[in-house]
Parts: C-alpha cells; structure tokens; sequence
C-alpha cells in the first residue's frame, strides 16, 4: 500500500445479512479512511439495504471519516427504497458516476 | 547472391528480413470479469450497467466469462426469452441478444471473451460467432491489457 494516499472504490453488493465478510467489507472501507486514504463505497444490488436509516452503523463511521458513500438508483428503485428512507449519509447516483471515478487515474476498486 | 546481409562488426542491425517482430499488445480501458453465475443474482445486470457506462464515458472495456457466465451467450437462448403471457407481444431479449447488440453498437471498443475451460467444463461451448474463445491460460495478459481491472467473483 505504500505511504501515499490512494483512491479506493469499493462496492458492495451484498447484503448486510449475507454473513460477516459485508460488514467486514464496510470495515476494510473505514481503515483505509482512517489510513488518510480517499475512499469511496458503492452499495449495489443487496449492498444498497446497508443504505437503510441507520440499519448498518459503519455507513455512518464512514461519514464521519470523510469517506464517500453512494448507493445505486437503480438497485435502491428495484427494490422500493425510496430516496427518504436512506441514510442522509448516503448519496444516490446512477452507475455513470461510478464509471468516471473507476476509470479515474489511480483508482483501485474492489468489488464484494 | 543471396538475401543475406553481412553487417559490418560492431552494428547491431539485422536485415530488415531477420529483425524480429515486435508483438504490440493492445490496450483496454477496463477488463471486466464475470465469474458470477447469472441466475443467482442480479450481478450480470449490474455488470452490463457498469460496462455500458464506461462505453458511454468513451473508454474500451472487455468482458472475461467465467464459470457459468458463459452461459450467457449460447446461441441456443435464440433471440428471446420465454413468451410472456401477460405481454405477448412484449420484446424480452436475451442475454445473448443483448451480448450481440452491445458489441455490434461498439466495434473495436467492446469485446466479449468465453473462457474456454469453462466454457468446455460445462459443454457450453456453442456460443455466438460474435464471441472470442480465450484461454485461461492468458488470463494474466489479458490483466495486462488493461488499465483497469474489476474482478466480480461468486462462481
């Protein structure tokens, strides 16, 4: 990993039920917040249930780390989550976003 | 006479018909792979999404099928899905219809690769002509070949 600070994408497409690695997952996000790293989590598919309230409390410890948190319009649509029952820490965008900061210089992604 | 050339001691050129070739291995945006199996979730439509947009952003991508990803373009699925009885005259496209018309609406920028040991493990070994067989093999340099890679796991 080195000293300097990298550019992480990390998506999580399961959900919070689905075994302890999606928690882990969110942990792994918060430790390289914590690292000074420039993290960035998008929750798709099942991920985007972690995006409910306060259902899943590291959506919110990323926050406070300064860590971007997004979660997919359409699998939040597919599933009938509207845009008020999500976490006011989290962002609703469209995959286009995604795309440019993936494809940005330096970005390293991971997806679970 | 032959078309041999005696180079003169201490040049390093060879005859234009000895020099080797250089292979120039060409380069992708992203390398997408899929190991998912395509029923299991809703994992294929986010990876197609994430292609699309990428296209879109004008950059190249290339799809690696594993496992049961490689059913997703057996000729066999034809055109279509299964009638819907509640919208018969509904057009339902396949996944390897939609596999065709993403390729064929980005030649050169989008490009689908069936893992041939896979592909021969499950006897789905008959897919679209638009399809590339590529074995694992040159899983690596495919890697290689590319600025980004997305490894999607779950087979």
């Amino acid at each position: 990993m080195g000293d300097k600070p990298s550019r992480y994408l990390l998506i999580e497409s399961q959900g919070n039920w689905a075994g302890p690695n999606a928690g882990r997952f969110l942990g792994d996000a918060s430790a390289l917040a914590k690292s000074g790293h420039q993290v960035s989590v998008f929750l798709v598919q099942d991920g985007v249930f972690a995006a409910v309230n306060d259902s899943v409390p590291e959506i919110a410890t990323l926050a406070e780390l300064g860590a971007t948190v997004w979660a997919d319009d359409f699998s939040t649509a597919q599933r009938a989550l509207p845009a008020r029952s999500l976490s006011p820490h989290v962002k609703l965008v469209g995959m286009d976003s995604v795309a440019k900061l993936l494809m940005s210089d330096g970005c390293r992604a991971v997806w679970h | 006479m032959t078309d041999t050339t005696i180079q003169p001691a201490g040049t390093s050129e060879l005859p234009a018909t000895r020099k080797p070739t250089k292979i120039v291995q060409r380069r992708w945006g992203l390398l997408l792979v899929v190991t998912a199996a395509p029923h299991s979730n809703d994992v294929i439509t986010s990876a197609m999404r994430l292609a699309q947009a990428v296209l879109d952003e004008g950059k190249t991508v290339r799809m690696w099928a594993c496992g049961y990803a490689n059913m997703l373009t057996q000729k066999a699925h034809g055109d279509t899905k299964l009638i819907n009885t509640r919208d018969p005259e509904g057009f339902y496209p396949s996944s390897a219809h939609i596999v065709r018309e993403m390729l064929a609406a980005n030649p050169g920028k989008f490009a689908w690769i069936a893992c041939t040991a896979c592909s021969a493990e499950r006897g789905a070994t008959d897919h679209i002509a638009e399809v590339r067989f590529r074995s694992p093999l040159r899983f690596v340099s495919t890697i290689e070949a590319a600025d980004q890679t997305v490894f999607i796991g779950g087979a």
